[in-house]
């Protein structure tokens, strides 16, 4: 997604080698609102994600209604965005839903409002992985410098009790499954 | 990389880390006293070093950190505690 900072919305960039946005399973919910990644969610972050690597990769910009100190981002909506990356790489790459367990931020320097920055998260586990797993996440400049390492662990929830969890119908479930199916099958 | 790094490659490869970003100092020279290393900078490469080894190091110990030698100390100790 690309949009210009503008009713306290987060503006997204252009990554910096335009590729394809990479579609995330929760898409076929109806009523997808999450905070971090809906694009439906006026209010949320709504990051889009690209391949990167071994990773998947996100472009930031964020507008004065995210501003802790003056002119700095808000460590909690750092923490979020790393937090979000993380969390759908792993079901991008595992297949089933994880829900955060941990998650350690560290802080390096200061994001500054109406600043490009390039979220990566990387990790090692994979379909045949069991869980917990873990996950990095790394926010960059534009010069590519790091301004937060975070690590999180993730737990992983079966179909049957993520039903117990999460507020879904039983179509709503039945079309997650079906694409969380499809990523076990490309793995 | 991981813990099955014998404690000589790990102290190559973090000293090569951390000289490659502060520039070729002593194994027991004080990082943040060097001229144009900062706290920025000695934290960037101990995130560096952690990504490399798939470590986490406890904040207190990070700040602690004052040499290539403690750097390398710690790496082992977490690497080895990885291992376990």
């Amino acid at each position: 997604m690309t949009a210009e900072p503008s009713g306290g919305q987060i503006a997204q960039t252009e990554p910096i080698e335009p590729t394809a946005t990479i579609e995330l399973p929760w898409r076929v919910l109806p009523d997808y609102r999450c905070f971090g990644c809906s694009p439906a969610n006026g209010k949320g972050l709504r990051l889009t994600f690209q391949p990167d690597g071994d990773g998947i990769a996100c472009a930031l910009r964020f507008d004065r209604d995210y501003e802790s100190h003056p002119g700095v981002v808000h460590g909690g909506v750092l923490s979020t965005v790393c937090d979000e990356i993380m969390g759908n790489l792993l079901v991008l790459r595992v297949g089933i839903p994880v829900f955060t367990t941990t998650l350690r931020v560290r802080f390096i320097t200061s994001a500054s409002i109406g600043v490009d920055y390039r979220c990566v998260a990387t990790t090692t586990a994979d379909s045949g992985t069991p869980g917990p797993y873990q996950a990095r996440a790394e926010v960059f400049d534009e010069a590519g410098g790091l301004v937060v390492s975070a690590v999180g662990q993730y737990h992983p929830i079966a179909v049957e009790e993520n039903r117990d969890r999460i507020d879904m119908t039983d179509e709503q479930a039945i079309l997650i499954e079906r694409e969380l199916a499809k990523l076990r099958a490309d793995h | 990389m991981k813990a099955t790094d014998t404690g000589e490659s790990i102290a190559e490869t973090v000293s090569g880390l951390i000289r490659q970003a502060v520039g070729d100092v002593a194994d027991d020279t004080d990082l943040r006293m060097i001229e144009g290393v900062d706290s920025v900078k000695v934290l960037r490469v101990i995130a560096a070093v952690e990504r490399t080894y798939d470590i986490e190091l406890e904040d207190e110990e990070v700040f602690a950190l004052k040499t290539i030698d403690d750097v390398v100390r710690s790496v082992r100790a977490a690497v080895e505690a990885q291992g376990l």
